[in-house]
């Protein structure tokens, strides 16, 4: 198999996880399956930058932080010019979707966005994907100390936020 | 490190083997502090279950297109759906007849490559039905909690009339199944594609064929996991 179809097929072994980050640092599917989408764009276009033999995960991860960022950052100087994008969800009335995972995911993302963007990519990362926190240092190119101590702050927030 | 910071640590698993010991036993000792383990435990699990179904979920054929390696197109229902929409008007008896068409390969396929053991499907009265174990399989399997069955679940929903169908996939062939009374109603049979184990695209279904005929079944949403749970737990009514 040549290089550029195992870079191809690796990425594509990501893309759920992919998706999945993108729900955990995005305001709500369509804007999580944007970021996903121009994620894989833009690590196809860089694929000439990653180094064979290093983790594609955490190099595409870091691609997708970087377009939240700069999204986060357009979509804030835009704000004074229009409304907030989006009141809380309307949460259906129907009992049974309160059991509903997909109402599970609405509720917890609007819990993740009331999170400053520095916790909620740090939670995301450790809590909800996994990487330990040396990974996680490097990849967002931060003290390990640093890691921990948005931890403590997100996690408090969070089980504030989810009160159980 | 401070101690909050230790204790998360902890938590995580990121301390040496012998500083774990230590906190472990300080943990034991303490139930203010074993109880607060407990709610981020617990907080830890609620976000892993949330988000965890988008990593299980078919993926949107916009992105995954983009890295597609081979000639195949993933599952997309809403896409399927809406094509499904703009065809409804024109969706007549020569498309019928060339789903029946298929059911027919379907089966002469589903017979000839199950020849050693039970075939999938029985013909009564017309109607395609799923065979003894095919059928247990329907009943019991879960998407959410595959077994080692070796027929693996897909989709769930409700189709426009209100019953339940179920989208499967066998070694040798996949198909839609829907509810009529107790029994599971073969809608469609289709060949498996060539080396599709273990392949997450799949999920929803195994052909192209498949994913037309849920987008031309399908009412409303698929099942998530919960609905899909409690509805065998009615008996698929």
């Amino acid at each position: 198999m040549d290089r550029s179809a195992s870079f191809e097929q690796e990425l594509a072994t990501l893309l759920p996880r992919l998706r999945r980050f993108a729900h955990t640092l995005s305001r709500n599917g369509a804007d999580a399956d944007d970021l996903a989408q121009a994620t894989v764009e833009r690590a196809l276009r860089s694929r000439a930058q990653w180094q064979p033999g290093t983790r594609l995960d955490s190099w595409t991860y870091r691609i997708m932080r970087n377009l939240w960022i700069d999204t986060t950052r357009s979509r804030a100087r835009k704000q004074w010019l229009e409304d907030p994008p989006e009141a809380a969800e309307h949460l259906g009335e129907d009992p049974r979707e309160a059991m509903d995972a997909a109402m599970d995911l609405k509720r917890v993302m609007a819990a993740m966005q009331r999170l400053p963007a520095e916790q909620r990519e740090v939670v995301a990362l450790v809590l909800i994907e996994g990487f330990g926190y040396r990974e996680t240092a490097e990849m967002l190119d931060l003290p390990i100390g640093t890691i921990s101590s948005r931890l403590v702050r997100g996690r408090a927030a969070l089980l504030a936020l989810m009160g159980e | 490190m401070d101690e909050e910071e230790k204790f998360f640590a902890w938590l995580d698993g990121e301390l040496t083997a012998d500083e774990a010991k230590a906190f472990e036993a300080r943990v034991a000792a303490d139930p203010d502090l074993a109880r607060r383990a407990e709610q981020h435990r617990l907080l830890r699990a609620r976000l892993s279950q949330a988000f965890d179904p988008v990593a299980r979920a078919p993926v949107p054929t916009r992105i995954s297109a983009l890295v597609e390696t081979d000639s195949r197109e993933p599952i997309d229902l809403a896409e399927a759906r809406q094509r499904r929409e703009a065809k409804r008007r024109s969706w007549g008896p020569p498309q019928w007849s060339a789903v029946a068409a298929t059911l027919v390969i379907g089966i002469a396929l589903g017979t000839m490559v199950n020849r050693q053991s039970e075939a999938p499907v029985t013909v009564e009265e017309g109607k395609l039905y799923a065979a003894a174990s095919l059928g247990r399989e329907l009943d019991s399997e879960l998407a959410s909690a595959p077994s080692k069955a070796s027929v693996r679940i897909g989709v769930t929903f409700r189709d426009q009339a209100g019953a339940i169908c179920r989208s499967f996939n066998g070694p040798q062939t996949g198909g839609l199944a829907c509810r009529d009374g107790v029994r599971w109603q073969v809608r469609g049979l289709f060949p498996a594609p060539a080396g599709q184990g273990g392949d997450y695209r799949m999920a929803a279904g195994s052909a192209p064929e498949l994913a037309a005929l849920i987008g031309a079944t399908i009412s409303g949403e698929p099942f998530s996991a919960v609905e899909e749970k409690s509805a065998k737990a009615r008996g698929w009514r």
